[in-house]
């Protein structure tokens, strides 16, 4: 095995988004659907942290990844406020079952 | 093999399998635990890569915060005296057909490509000169993010909270 | 970047800081006010107009250009500021006066009258996004600003909390907009490992200079494309508008079909312009960097939408989710001002998006009426329009025949305008198969019209409108009728603000 470098980030990073999009496509529950878009938005951070070292482009990269971890609980926060109240609603989360909307 | 790539492929090794197991296993609590630790291991990503304020943040914020909410999320919309708490899924050959080819793709630009490698010497703590940074050059950002907090919260609460009728 | 670098940006900021204090504001204000909660329609709308009185000042700044902070060597600045950018915001503006008069007729706004202080500052916090999406010019703030955007029109789409439609339509708009937006951050950190840069300039600077690896690019630029595509709800990524719209209450549908989708539309040519024009020849033509074939791939976006968007709307006999797909259509047709890749396309693009924004806001407003008076917004309940209430029969009629871009209306100059340009830069069969697109739409504008005038209704009820009602709907009556005659101060208006885009 070579030297860690660069790439070995990298590719932690494609795993995980690999992953995070697979659980957004196949999961019926939103809150896995949820925990998969948790995922991608870690993989985006690895590549940011990452680069940031490797390719000597100052400190910005860990800046954006901070950035980055507020939002995602922002978003969690509202996400899972509309997950409960689909709940309270329907009184399950299984986005196939939710679909009314339909011509 | 020195130190750095032991612990290197501890932590990759620790994410990238608990990162498969919570987007593969049926019960959804335990893909919730398995989260756990791939934000764990990512936080020791971060360490390696020299930026210690950011994983302690991933610490706090990520398994602190957003992991109990999806765990408070999970346990209140199933109910937990039923042993339903699965989560099925659907489309999985299609998908896996379809993530495999993205997956390979992706693992192929990312070692193929001539990424820029000239290493930057972090210094042992970043704390200060991050503050620094987002107090000037991101400054505008800084406040951005205050006013997403801000909507949030407003949001969250307008949705989630119970309507006087 | 020093700190009197930040005291100089924030006369620049004027606006945005308005609407900060102004959400600031409503929230405060809500805690106050108990009894009349309609107060804080005119709050808004004052918040709102005041903010454009501060758009409108920064439109004769000579120096529009003026990257904020540009004192550093290595940093353009989040936000641009220039006439193009005002263009757009000006039409964010008024989109959002006419939510205002929108929310204060809807009776699902006034359903959650107790929650009108939420809605404002949600509202407020949105059209500060789109302000700020409209203007970065830093892929990082590209993100944060759709972000917030985002997690405001969540909400706002299920804010009739209890009625299960509106909920599933905020789950959805959750689950596809943060994959979308996910993906895009994806996208950005590949960028940033290519470039070394978030800044649009700088991104166009290390192209031009250096080689880089156009496989990983083109990934990279795919992905933020489609987050992007996710707010303008070009195909493939429009699976969530036609659930959205229909579950979200009409005000908050009629705004995202226009407002946000213009915040995107100006991200997107920036994103183009400013990372890939290498110089715009005399004629406006532009010359790209040949890096990503920017031209095929948005001819086959363009027309997968609307071909997509039209044909589907065949089948619709709900007048929200036909208005939906409308939209999607219409986002088509918009796509096609970008293909011709230049300034002549651009300005299409501005002219059919005023004309656009006027006429579908108008055809909102009337459905809005309707299924506010019937309690839904299916098609058959329009039998007999147009002898029971002959004023909103003839007004829909209007905003159909705009809609689907017949003269003498405003929407066909801005269809004429997006024709121009195709065969200006010999796009024919471009130009043909959205010709044939067009036809197909007039399909189903034609079915809504049928039931207006051909189809007697059983039982005639007249829907009930006031004076205010009339107005908004006369005053938007006017320009989609006279654009379509006396249209050249809107291509003069929209002419300066494309050649100031050229300026740097």
């Amino acid at each position: 095995m070579a030297q860690v470098g660069l790439n070995h980030f990298l590719i932690v990073s494609a795993l995980l988004f690999s992953f995070g999009l697979f659980a957004v496509v196949t999961r019926k529950n939103a809150v896995m659907v949820l925990m998969g878009i948790e995922l991608i938005l870690n993989a985006s951070n690895i590549n940011f942290i990452a680069f940031s070292k490797f390719g000597n482009f100052a400190i910005d990269g860990q800046v954006i990844a901070l950035f980055v971890i507020v939002l995602a609980a922002a978003e969690a926060a509202i996400a899972l406020a509309i997950v409960l109240n689909i709940y309270k609603v329907f009184s399950n989360v299984n986005v196939d079952e939710i679909d009314n909307l339909k011509e | 093999m020195n130190i750095y790539d032991i612990i290197f492929y501890l932590f990759a090794g620790i994410t990238i399998i608990s990162g498969f197991l919570v987007v593969s296993v049926k019960n959804i609590v335990h893909a919730a635990f398995y989260l756990l630790f791939t934000l764990f291991g990512i936080a020791g990503l971060y360490v390696l890569l020299g930026a210690d304020f950011i994983a302690i943040v991933q610490i706090m914020v990520y398994v602190g915060g957003i992991l109990i909410l999806i765990l408070f999320g999970v346990m209140l919309t199933n109910k937990i005296v039923d042993v339903e708490i699965k989560s099925e899924s659907f489309q999985v050959i299609p998908a896996i057909i379809f993530i495999g080819i993205l997956m390979g793709g992706l693992v192929f630009l990312m070692v193929t490509t001539n990424w820029e490698n000239n290493e930057l010497i972090i210094p042992l703590t970043t704390t200060k000169i991050l503050g620094n940074i987002i107090l000037t050059d991101y400054i505008l950002i800084f406040e951005l993010l205050g006013i997403l907090l801000l909507i949030a919260l407003i949001g969250a609460a307008t949705i989630a909270r119970k309507d006087k009728v | 970047m020093e700190l009197v670098n930040i005291f100089e940006g924030l006369t620049y900021l004027k606006p945005e800081i308005t609407l900060g204090i102004g959400l600031l504001l409503i929230v405060l204000l809500d805690l106050f006010i108990n009894k009349n909660k309609n107060v804080l329609h005119f709050i808004s709308l004052a918040i709102i107009l005041i903010t454009g009185y501060f758009v409108l000042e920064q439109s004769d700044v000579s120096k529009a250009f003026l990257p904020i902070s540009t004192q550093t060597d290595r940093n353009f600045g989040m936000l641009t500021l220039d006439a193009f950018g005002i263009y757009f915001k000006i039409l964010v503006l008024l989109g959002s006066i006419l939510l205002v008069f929108f929310s204060i007729t809807s009776a699902e706004v006034k359903s959650v009258n107790n929650r009108l202080g939420e809605y404002y500052a949600l509202i407020l916090g949105m059209l500060l996004g789109m302000m700020l999406m409209i203007s970065a010019s830093d892929l990082i703030m590209v993100y944060l600003s759709i972000e917030l955007v985002s997690l405001s029109s969540y909400v706002l789409a299920g804010f009739t909390k209890l009625r299960s439609r509106s909920s599933e339509a905020a789950l959805k708009y959750l689950l596809y907009g943060g994959t979308a937006s996910g993906i895009m951050l994806f996208g950005i950190s590949l960028l940033f490992g290519i470039t070394g840069n978030t800044n649009l300039y700088e991104i166009h600077k290390v192209l031009i200079s250096a080689q880089v690896n156009s496989l990983t690019f083109s990934t990279a630029i795919v992905m933020i494309f489609t987050g992007m595509a996710y707010k303008i709800s070009a195909a493939p990524f429009h699976f969530w508008t036609p659930d959205v719209y229909e579950g979200a209450p009409i005000s908050i549908t009629a705004y995202l079909s226009v407002a946000s989708k213009a915040a995107g539309f100006a991200l997107l040519i920036r994103f183009v312009k400013t990372v890939f024009v290498m110089f715009s020849e005399q004629n406006g033509d532009w010359n790209l960097i040949p890096i990503f074939d920017w031209q095929t791939f948005i001819i086959v976006i363009s027309i997968l939408t609307m071909t997509l968007g039209n044909f589907t709307a065949l089948w619709q006999n709900n007048l929200k989710r036909l208005l939906a797909y409308s939209s999607i259509a219409h986002a088509g047709y918009l796509l096609l001002g970008l293909t011709v890749l230049s300034d002549k396309g651009i300005l299409a693009i501005l002219i059919y998006f005023t004309f656009y924004l006027i006429m579908n806001l108008g055809a909102f407003y009337i459905v809005m009426l309707i299924a506010d008076k019937t309690g839904t917004e299916d098609i058959t309940k329009l039998k007999g329009l147009g002898h029971s209430s002959p004023f909103l029969g003839t007004a829909l009629t209007i905003f159909l025949i705009s809609l689907v871009g017949l003269p003498p209306t405003a929407g066909f100059i801005g269809k004429f305008y997006i024709f121009v340009s195709l065969l200006d830069s010999k796009m024919i069969l471009v130009a043909v198969i959205a010709l044939l697109n067009t036809v197909v739409s007039l399909y189903y504008y034609i079915k809504v019209l049928k039931y207006i005038y051909l189809v007697k209704g059983d039982k005639i009820e007249t829907i009930p409108i006031n004076y205010s009602n009339y107005i908004v709907i006369i005053t938007l009556l006017i320009p989609t009728i006279l654009f379509g005659i006396y249209f050249t101060p809107i291509v003069n208006l929209a002419n300066k603000c494309v050649l100031l885009l050229n300026n740097l």
